[in-house]
């Protein structure tokens, strides 16, 4: 309620950048941004780590069959 | 480290277009001459006076008041209209003081401004109450374009406003897209041409690019529905380049149902790759061939689908291109990600039968 009657005495853009909340906005973003790069780079890393693993466990069983 | 700095790159060029996205203002323009109903003649005989208000947005007429020239152009007729008052940075009062025969009825609206430089409302003024000679001339006052003398800012387009953010996001979503499927339909031709069907390396790219590349469709829909919305007044209307992203994102779909629905490795391989092809060659035409010969509400019509250079100025190519080479190197990070997760559950599965 509070904000639709700040929308009604300004419009959206004026709020928008007049207020200043737009760089908390795109800072929010940013930081989300670079969480989410973060991220992948963690999961890419674990997943190689893991590919590694199953790779020598895969050699192990074989050289196990063989003997 | 070096052969990941693609990657950083990438999340850094995301990380400038975002905090440009949302910081950088929109530059000023004109919205409306609206009537302000309030009519009254000098002398009642051979002048009227109607005053109408000229509301901008994001204009700065409050600083030098007296700076603010209104103008009406229509071809090579140009008159300049008094401004009785300025009210404040967005509106001012403007005094209709004509002759009574005018050679055209539409004018476009000039408004000059130090600081804003010229401002331009195409078709803004609408005369009705005078006598229509398409042969009268008016006597043209003295008028000088002027370049804005502003901060770095989004360039104002009718219409669109603030929502030209999303061209950061909309546009370069599709872009990836391209990308993506393009990557899938070489590894598709590829697959085709293994010696050894057992060989699913190239059908494990096509699959994770198609997957990845279909989340980035699914983004383009969203954000272009979303700015169809508050363009258009509408989520969807029935327009080719709308209904061919559609179509396209479904094509997609139907070739992941598709890999469902075949348990043989060797002939899931062979058919996937095969559709895929005819995926991507439905892609281009619905895509990029079909919207040049169709007119439509999508920006760029009538000879290209997307933005024109009319549309992009230097402000918005300055985010544009890095937005769109950093959506495509995050699309191509996460879609080697996928592949990597898909090669994994694949040697872990092959444990798992031992």
């Amino acid at each position: 309620m509070m904000l639709y009657t700040l929308l009604q005495v300004n419009p959206i853009e004026g709020f928008f950048f007049g207020s200043g909340k737009s760089m908390v906005v795109g800072g929010v973003a940013v930081i989300i941004l670079i969480g989410i790069g973060l991220w992948l780079w963690r999961m890419e890393k674990r997943i190689q780590a893991l590919s590694r693993q199953a790779d020598d466990a895969f050699q192990n069983t074989k050289s196990n069959a063989a003997s | 480290m070096i052969q990941g700095s693609w990657k950083i790159g990438g999340i850094a060029l995301l990380a400038y277009v975002v905090w440009t996205t949302f910081t950088v203002p929109l530059g000023p323009g004109l919205l409306e001459l609206r009537d302000r109903n309030e009519a009254a003649s000098t002398d009642g005989i051979t002048k009227r006076i109607e005053t109408y208000e000229l509301i901008g947005l994001g204009t700065h007429w409050g600083a030098g008041t007296e700076d603010l020239r209104v103008f009406i152009r229509k071809g090579q007729n140009l008159a300049q209209l008094p401004v009785i008052d300025v009210i404040d940075d967005t509106h001012a009062h403007i005094a209709l003081l004509l002759p009574d025969t005018l050679p055209s009825r539409s004018w476009d609206v000039l408004a000059n401004h130090p600081v804003d430089g010229t401002l331009f409302l195409q078709n803004g003024l609408f005369t009705d109450a005078y006598i229509i000679e398409p042969t009268a001339g008016l006597e043209p006052p003295v008028f000088d374009e002027h370049a804005p003398n502003l901060p770095h800012h989004f360039p104002f387009q009718p219409r669109i406003f603030e929502t030209i953010r999303n061209l950061m996001l909309h546009v370069p979503m599709w872009f990836t897209m391209f990308l993506l499927m393009g990557i899938g339909f070489v590894a598709s031709i590829r697959q085709l041409g293994q010696k050894e069907a057992s060989n699913t390396v190239f059908d494990q790219r096509a699959e994770a690019s198609v997957q990845v590349g279909m989340a980035f469709g699914v983004l383009g829909l969203l954000t272009g529905s979303l700015w169809a919305r508050y363009t258009w007044g509408a989520w969807w209307v029935d327009d080719p380049q709308l209904n061919g992203a559609l179509v396209t994102v479904l094509v997609y779909a139907g070739y992941l149902i598709l890999r469902a629905s075949v348990e043989d490795q060797r002939l899931r391989a062979r058919l996937s790759a095969v559709y895929n092809l005819f995926a991507f060659i439905i892609l281009m035409i619905l895509l990029m061939v079909l919207p040049r010969f169709t007119e439509s509400l999508h920006p760029g019509k009538g000879g290209n689908p997307g933005f024109n250079s009319y549309d992009l100025d230097s402000s918005l190519r300055a985010v544009f291109y890095p937005a769109v080479l950093g959506w495509m190197l995050l699309g191509t990070w996460m879609y080697r990600i996928r592949l990597q997760a898909t090669q994994l559950n694949q040697k872990l599965q092959r444990l798992n039968q031992r």
